[in-house]
């Protein structure tokens, strides 16, 4: 069992294992609007024990998630969402849901600068609350009746990031001054130039307000994939 | 010449395309027929009609007259606009092409039509063209930082990567301003120039520019990976190690910083113990990472590996990890590591008996984990005793009766067994342990298809496929492309003679593929503007080699296999398998296919009742789309009928061949169609390629005769040319 970042060669193989294990399944073509959309935020655990079969073989998954940012976040507060998150029932109790999850996490807040992640929970779903709740110490939002497929009801969960940020401040505040020891302190006003939030709208294209709809996935919060048009100017 | 519009009807054009564009598709074709009527002989309206059309389904009345507009008025860049689009949206991309060139040609300026024609080039890997259109583009709008990015990856895709190198410097020059520290755009270029420098060997280079350039970058993963990789291949050992003691601390589950830990630290395969040191440090560190505890099992030998086998063996039973086995089981190509393993999980029970603990609350861990290792072991091919592991799941079940992981592996040693059916209805008893699992769900599903039980497989299936799918279970497992499947559907189809479903389900597997194909197609447009510039390379090559996948490879072969066999007999459907179909097995044959199709049948009927009590108004925007999507061959009928089955096994077998030539089984199938087809030079070619991977293997001696035979009988009659060709081959 190994547990890394995703690649797109691995997408066959993880709509195999989410086909296997849950009944909110995709199109391979969401899969890659995740591989391509946050390629950092998605891995996968593999069975790298398998003796290969023909030179062809691809690894084995035997967890992943699915993660994304929300391109629109209704309370415009950047912030990471689990789009899917699954682990064979043959590989559990490695913790690997959970060491999978961290690892998102980590990248939501480096990359993106997620200030928290969001998810939904089958309300009958013990063992996964179990984790969310108690190990990663997520908050249960509210219900949302309904949400799924077959009618029932799911958790919305959220967990406050904030303190992978101070995690890596603190640890950038350390190199800093590990940097200043090695080089004398002439490095530092360089350092400070560019510091802090991101203000107004950074990176923001101007022209991102025509909008039209590339149809990517069905159904399940998923729907349409909502793209800039360039095609009318 | 064209007709001239009046102001009223030019203004009804414009409509025309607005109405085309937000898909008001009837009030479009409403006022195109306005703009006719006056107009007979307007090229650009009667080519819009045309795109109506094609969006409606009407692809070959929309073809018609767009090839007409074209005639009125040859020189409209919208009309060889509108053809190419017609062709695009049909999948003929190389038409599509020569299309859009001439309406480039036309309109020079149109940057629509140049950026449709570089997403067409990037797709069918026109590259040549494709740096051409990109060029363009750039040189239109040179302050987009997308339009120099897109230069690049052209030339990086078409092999040039000093010019791709050079692309993105000139623009990095060019910025006055220094970008924001979380512009994302701006740090994905900048990695993406360090991964190009890294890829012309410049590892040196790299480096440097890596440490300068993208020390803030906002990939942190990647920098740590990328430094790591860097400082190793320089040798630059205690700068590496450090490196990889922080990836370690990043993620100590990874197995690949270990192994380059280890190496950087020069250490051998001889340096056991302080191999060994490194992961007790880190398991000590990392309590929960299973790499620190499990790999040194992969180097260690003799007595050190048998007391660290035995600490991890006795963790995972104590905790109940029901992966133990399979996690191990690549050890045993070492037959003294293959006998240590399950004699320390025997003494792991004696020593559970003797000191007659509590048997602990939860027993999947303890005893029955260990029973269950046991197992598994004796069902494993390499250590195969079928009858002990039959006691060791019995003993097992006894202990747990409502494990599912238990009664699973009783389903598989049944299978091993032989017994398809018996195994087929434990992992149906295994299913109705856990009925909210899908993953059970799906393994006795598969293990009725194995039993050629293809309906109640659906209907297991359907207990977790979307309710409100037209169509029922079958239709949502096409629509979310369960290659697994329509595999195994096809396959169990095959078996029991139906060679019309059969087909349906390779086909679809083939199709699928299609799909995965095109579904690149958005992205060439879209990663430019999310900026993720590395991860589209990485797709875009992962999908030059899409149908290497072993989901193509199995399906294809089943396919060319049963086509080959309809060649053979073309007596009729019910060749499909065996050398010996009798006429009883024929009529039995016979009555599955009708079986099947009175199945098939029935789902339709229940699945319109379904549609019929949904919602009507979402139910009537369904019905517009169904329309396009009808298949006039749902059973497969048709693909049974064929008159040229080793013409349609081509379809299957080409890709087999271009993608996976390193299996002998593809080389193999491969003969077996080319000499049939009397395409002796190709034939003698994968008989050499299969030669070439395993001489020995039966089947190849076989083709080895019946190449010589053939020969000895045609030989003489070929042209010179394709007998000196084949005289090569065979030399």
């Amino acid at each position: 069992m190994d547990i890394r970042l995703l690649r797109p060669s691995d997408i066959p193989l993880i709509q195999h294992a989410n086909l296997e294990n849950l009944p909110e399944n995709y199109f391979l073509k969401y899969y890659l609007y995740h591989a391509l959309s946050w390629p950092q935020l998605s891995f996968v655990a593999v069975d790298v024990s398998r003796p290969a079969k023909t030179p062809y073989d691809y690894p084995k998954i035997v967890g992943y998630v699915l993660a994304k940012m929300e391109e629109e976040p209704t309370d415009g507060v950047q912030h990471g969402h689990i789009t899917s998150l699954s682990v064979m029932r043959t590989h559990r109790r490695l913790g690997i849901a959970e060491k999978l999850m961290r690892q998102s996490q980590q990248a939501m807040v480096e990359a993106f600068n997620a200030r928290y992640v969001s998810l939904h929970v089958r309300v009958s779903n013990q063992a996964a609350i179990h984790l969310y709740r108690n190990t990663l110490k997520f908050e249960t939002e509210k219900t949302e009746p309904k949400y799924y497929a077959d009618g029932e009801d799911a958790f919305c969960m959220k967990l406050d990031l904030d303190f992978i940020k101070q995690q890596i401040l603190e640890a950038e505040k350390a190199e800093d001054e590990q940097d200043k020891k090695n080089n004398g302190s002439e490095e530092k006003t360089k350092e400070d130039q560019d510091e802090g939030e991101p203000v107004g709208d950074v990176g923001r294209d101007p022209e991102q307000d025509k909008k039209i709809k590339v149809k990517v996935g069905r159904g399940l919060g998923v729907g349409e994939l909502v793209e800039r048009d360039e095609s009318k100017h | 010449m064209p007709q001239i519009l009046s102001t009223k009807e030019a203004n009804l054009f414009r409509q025309v395309i607005r109405d085309y564009e937000e898909k008001r598709y009837r009030a479009g074709l409403k006022a195109a027929e306005q703009i006719l009527k006056r107009n007979p002989k307007h090229g650009d309206t009667m080519s819009m009609k045309a795109l109506i059309m094609n969006a409606q389904g009407k692809t070959e009345e929309a073809f018609n007259l767009a090839k007409e507009a074209l005639k009125v008025d040859f020189k409209s860049h919208i009309c060889w606009h509108v053809y190419g689009i017609l062709y695009r949206t049909n999948k003929n991309f190389e038409e599509a092409i020569k299309a859009y060139k001439f309406a480039l040609k036309l309109e020079p300026e149109s940057q629509q039509i140049q950026r449709d024609l570089a997403i067409l080039q990037v797709q069918t890997r026109d590259y040549e063209g494709y740096v051409q259109s990109r060029f363009a583009m750039l040189k239109a709008r040179p302050q987009l930082r997308q339009n120099w990015t897109a230069l690049a990856i052209a030339h990086h895709l078409e092999g040039n990567l000093q010019e791709a190198e050079r692309i993105l410097t000139t623009y990095e020059k060019s910025v006055s301003v220094a970008p924001s520290k979380t512009d994302f755009e701006n740090s994905e270029a900048l990695l993406y120039k360090n991964s190009i420098i890294a890829e012309q060997g410049e590892t040196e280079r790299a480096l440097e520019h890596l440490e300068q350039e993208c020390k803030k970058c906002l990939d942190r993963l990647a920098v740590m990976e990328l430094r790591a990789r860097y400082l190793a291949e320089l040798g630059r050992k205690e700068e590496a190690e450090t490196a990889y003691r922080a990836l370690i601390d990043r993620n100590p589950d990874h197995t690949d910083y270990y192994r380059r830990l280890v190496d950087v630290l020069g250490l051998t395969a001889e340096d056991e113990a302080a191999q060994k040191a490194i992961f007790d440090e880190y398991s000590a560190k990392y309590p929960r990472s299973d790499a620190a505890r499990r790999l040194p099992l992969d180097f260690l030998t003799g007595d050190e590996f048998r007391a660290a086998a035995k600490a991890y063996l006795s963790l995972m039973f104590n905790k109940g990890v029901p992966s133990t086995f399979a996690n191990l089981k690549h050890l045993y190509s070492d037959s003294f590591k293959k006998d240590t393993l399950p004699s320390l999980a025997e003494e792991y029970l004696q020593e559970a008996e003797g000191s007659n603990a509590e048997a602990s609350s939860d027993s999947s861990k303890g005893v029955g984990a260990a029973l269950f290792f046991l197992a598994q072991h004796y069902n494993y091919h390499m250590s195969r005793d079928l009858t002990k592991a039959l006691e060791y799941v019995e003993k097992a079940i006894q202990l747990d009766p409502k494990s599912v992981d238990f009664q699973m592996t009783k389903a598989r040693i049944f299978k091993h067994q032989g017994d398809i059916a018996k195994a087929a209805e434990a992992m149906d008893q295994a299913r109705l342990l856990d009925t909210k699992d899908r993953y059970i769900n799906t393994k006795a599903a598969k293990y009725q298809l194995r039993n050629n039980e293809n309906e109640k497989a659906l209907n297991t299936l359907g207990l977790f496929t979307r309710a409100e799918t037209v169509g029922g279970p079958l239709a949502d497992l096409i629509d979310m492309q369960a290659m697994w499947f329509l595999t195994e559907d096809g396959e169990a189809w095959q078996r029991r003679g139906n060679v019309a479903l059969a087909l349906k389900r390779y086909h679809t597997v083939l199709n699928i593929f299609d799909i995965w194909q095109e579904d690149q197609f958005d992205f060439h447009s879209f990663s430019l503007r999310k900026g993720q510039v590395r991860a589209y390379v990485d797709m875009i090559r992962w999908e030059d080699k899409l149908r290497e996948h072993p989901f193509y490879f199995r399906a294809a072969l089943d396919a060319v296999k049963l086509y080959l066999s309809m060649y053979d007999k073309p007596e009729g459907v019910n060749g499909a398998n065996g050398n010996n179909a009798n006429g009883e097995d024929a009529a039995e044959k016979k009555k599955a296919a009708k079986k099947a199709k009175k199945e098939a049948q029935k789902a339709e009927k229940e699945a319109a009742e379904r549609a019929a009590k949904q919602n009507p108004n979402k139910a009537q925007k369904d019905k517009e789309e169904e329309v396009k999507k009808k298949d006039d061959d749902p059973n497969g009928v048709k693909l049974a009928e064929t008159k040229d089955p080793l013409g349609d096994a081509m379809k299957f077998l080409e890709p087999l061949l271009q993608f996976s030539p390193k299996n002998i089984e593809g080389q193999i199938a491969g003969f077996e169609v080319y000499i049939r087809r009397k395409k002796y030079v190709l034939a003698a070619k994968c008989l050499k390629a299969a030669q070439a991977l395993d001489e020995n293997h039966v089947k190849v001696q076989e083709l080895v005769a019946t190449m010589q035979k053939t020969m000895d009988g045609v030989l003489e009659s070929l042209a010179p040319k394709i007998q000196e060709a084949l005289k090569t081959e065979l030399a």
